[in-house]
């Protein structure tokens, strides 16, 4: 996935505010949080930006798929080790007789499960990134060994 | 089949983990969904798309005449030899012994040029090991050396070995577990144990060992290669503390003259602490193989039988292990399971068996059976088949097919050739 | 000014360490004989640095051999962080077991996980295509 600055590159740079954003950069950031999309950008509709604008909508397009918190799954990269899984403190605490002690899910309430040699995500509401007392917790991110998971 | 809150496991044949927790959905005779298995395992239940071929000397047959022909090479053989079985069940090996023996056969596998030598002292009981369910529960400290389970054995850490809660490791991993890797290079798995990971240089197994035995009693380490003695230290240090230490060997570190050496280290880590080891086996029931001619011979691998008048005698040792038959050219024809061993060894040793007629057995075409004589196609176990193996640790799996299919098991094809000789 | 075009490609010695990849594993299990285990197998993965220094481009092929045989595979810079000068990765399959001495030296057990071998520009010649 982009970073802002990566966006940045794409947009007109010309700060002009239509979108309700200061600048560029802040309409950047914006965009890759999720707060705006690509269409507040009125200028990028300019035959001049043509090209920009589907750079653009190809690059946020992962964030569009991703899920609320912002998890995304590489399914290339993943080796399907289910680390994730069972190092997930949510998983554990929803499945402690099943992918607390690294066997299969024995309930759906987990988030994280390997279906096709892949990791999948669902029930995502219950992510400790998510809702109103949300946490930056990253332990399925650090226990992978291929960096398959991101969060944007 | 495990069936545990209405769901029915099956067990995964990817690798020496047979991971028991496989949940699967079938339509007709094709399987839809495999959950839980890693991407290698999957990849294994899902099967291949190039099925061994039923063929005798370039033609189509039908298995009778496959299993007539086979018979007839062996039969006609003077020095056969018998290789593979590494992913058979432990039933089908035991007809591959019974047919060793009828027909004066040489017989080995792979772990003749891998984890043998390991194997044998776990089974004479010189090294001290332990389970998985064990490493689970309790163990505190462990050590991947020359291994890289999250390629080789994807589940090993969140299985087994790291992530999972245990009975005496509540906590989870950040606090009650310390992984480390030992390797020549930066592994996957080394990536995921952070600044445990202790790289050391290439062809210097032997001197680190040394050394850590040292560092261990309290000597200053003999540092006779290029390594910082402050990172040895520190690993003496975690090892010394450990609970209940277990260390994962794998097949870089492997090799003939280390395995004294590494009897040392186990000896001295149970001096001052308490360590275990387990042999990360790679096909699924390579050390069924083992167990099975053990009981029934004594040795694990590299064996010949000779009919005799008390019933056989069986010579064992280095002359008689599939890369020596081959170098010194001592058979004349080999029954393949399960295996291809053009691919796994070393090609000038491999083309040896250009030479000599072959018969090879297995669910998959392989580089072996483009060249064989018969090739017989059999189930996929696991998969197409049932029956038992032993996991990497010991622990006796059994398991059951997922679906029906018409081919024969190894076992089937094996007591048919049995049968025609 | 590239004089190395006329001359034999000069050779570089390298010890070959060898891996299990799980992509190429899952390749295996799939088919020996397809395109995707080919392209996983048949590659050495080397530090940048000593790709600059052979003058080869990445994604193109090398010669990889020693007394014991010889494959072409491609070459690709390796994703190691830590410099590795000297020393090149590829995965254990048939192409690094044809590097692999027969010779056990009476222990029955290969040398397959540390490989000397030499590499040269294989300009442009295609990978040695195995088991076909």
């Amino acid at each position: 996935m982009a970073n802002a600055m990566e966006i940045y590159q794409f947009l007109p740079k010309t700060n002009c505010k239509k979108c309700g954003k200061s600048t560029c950069m802040a309409f950047a950031v914006a965009l890759l949080s999720r707060e705006v999309t690509v269409e507040y950008c009125t200028p990028l509709k300019e035959t001049k930006f043509k090209k920009n604008y589907e750079k653009l909508l190809e690059i946020v397009a992962p964030v569009e798929g991703s899920t609320e918190t912002g998890l995304i799954v590489h399914e290339e990269k993943c080796f399907g080790c289910g680390n994730c899984v069972v190092a997930c403190p949510v998983n554990v605490a929803n499945d402690p007789q099943g992918v607390g002690i690294g066997r299969a899910p024995t309930n759906d309430k987990v988030i994280l499960q390997v279906e096709n040699g892949i990791v999948r995500a669902s029930n995502i509401q219950e992510c400790r990134r998510f809702g109103k007392n949300r946490i930056l917790c990253n332990l399925c991110i650090i226990t992978c060994p291929t960096e398959a998971i991101e969060f944007v | 089949m495990v069936s545990c809150l209405n769901k029915n496991y099956y067990v995964c044949t990817g690798c020496a983990l047979l991971c028991d927790d496989i949940e699967v959905e079938v339509s007709g005779d094709q399987i839809t969904t495999i959950k839980t298995a890693c991407r290698k395992g999957f990849s294994r239940i899902r099967g291949c798309i190039e099925p061994m071929p039923c063929i005798v000397n370039g033609k189509n047959v039908d298995i009778n005449t496959a299993i007539k022909d086979a018979a007839k090479i062996l039969k006609n053989a003077d020095k056969p030899l018998i290789f593979g079985l590494g992913n058979s069940t432990s039933e089908a090996q035991k007809q591959a012994i019974k047919l060793a023996k009828r027909i004066d056969a040489f017989i080995d596998d792979t772990s003749s040029f891998c984890q043998g030598p390991t194997l044998e002292a776990i089974l004479h009981g010189k090294i001290r090991t332990c389970t998985l369910d064990d490493v689970r529960n309790r163990a505190d400290v462990i050590v991947y050396w020359g291994a890289d389970p999250s390629n080789s054995h994807p589940r090993h850490l969140s299985r087994y070995s790291y992530f999972p809660r245990g009975e005496e490791r509540q906590r989870g991993w950040e606090e009650d577990r310390t992984a480390i890797v030992i390797d020549v290079r930066k592994s996957h798995t080394a990536k995921i144990c952070g600044d445990k990971f202790f790289q050391i240089p290439l062809h210097t197994d032997a001197f680190f060992i040394d050394a850590l035995i040292d560092a261990l009693s309290g000597k200053v380490p003999n540092m006779l290669f290029d390594y910082d003695i402050k990172n040895l230290l520190k690993l003496a240090n975690i090892l010394k503390k450990a609970q209940f230490g277990i260390i994962f060997e794998g097949f870089g570190i492997y090799n003939i003259e280390y395995m004294e050496t590494m009897a040392r280290l186990m000896g001295k880590l149970n001096e001052v602490s308490n360590f275990h080891l387990i042999p990360m086996v790679e096909h699924y029931n390579m050390r069924g193989f083992n167990q099975n001619l053990f009981e029934e011979t004594g040795f694990l691998n590299r064996v010949k039988f000779k009919k005799c008048e008390k019933g056989f005698d069986v010579k064992y040792g280095v002359d008689y292990s599939i890369m020596e038959v081959l170098n010194t050219k001592k058979i004349d024809a080999a029954l393949i399971i399960g295996s291809d061993p053009m691919s796994y060894l070393p090609r000038s040793a491999a083309e040896y068996l250009l030479e000599i007629p072959l018969v090879s057995v297995g669910p998959c075409e392989n580089f072996t059976s483009r060249v064989a004589k018969v090739t017989i196609p059999s189930a996929l176990s696991g998969v197409e088949c049932g029956g038992s193996a032993v996991r990497m640790d010991g622990v006796k799996v059994r398991f059951e097919p997922i679906i029906k299919r018409a081919r024969l098991s190894d076992e089937e094809i094996l007591k048919r050739i049995i049968e025609a000789i | 000014m590239k004089l190395g075009k006329f001359l034999t490609a000069p050779e570089y010695r390298l010890m070959v360490v060898t891996y299990r990849d799980i992509f190429q594993s899952a390749a295996l299990e799939n088919s020996r004989f397809g395109e995707e285990y080919r392209k996983l197998s048949a590659v050495i993965r080397m530090d940048s640095k000593d790709i600059k220094k052979m003058g080869v481009t990445e994604g193109g092929t090398l010669v990889v051999k020693n007394s014991c045989g010889k494959v072409v595979v491609r070459v690709e810079k390796s994703a190691y962080d830590v410099p590795h000068q000297g020393v090149a990765y590829m995965p254990s399959s048939p192409w690094s077991n044809a590097l692999v001495s027969a010779d056990t030296g009476g222990t029955g057990v290969p040398k397959y996980k540390i490989i000397e071998v030499m590499v040269s520009d294989a300009r442009g010649e295609s990978i040695t295509i195995i088991g076909v």
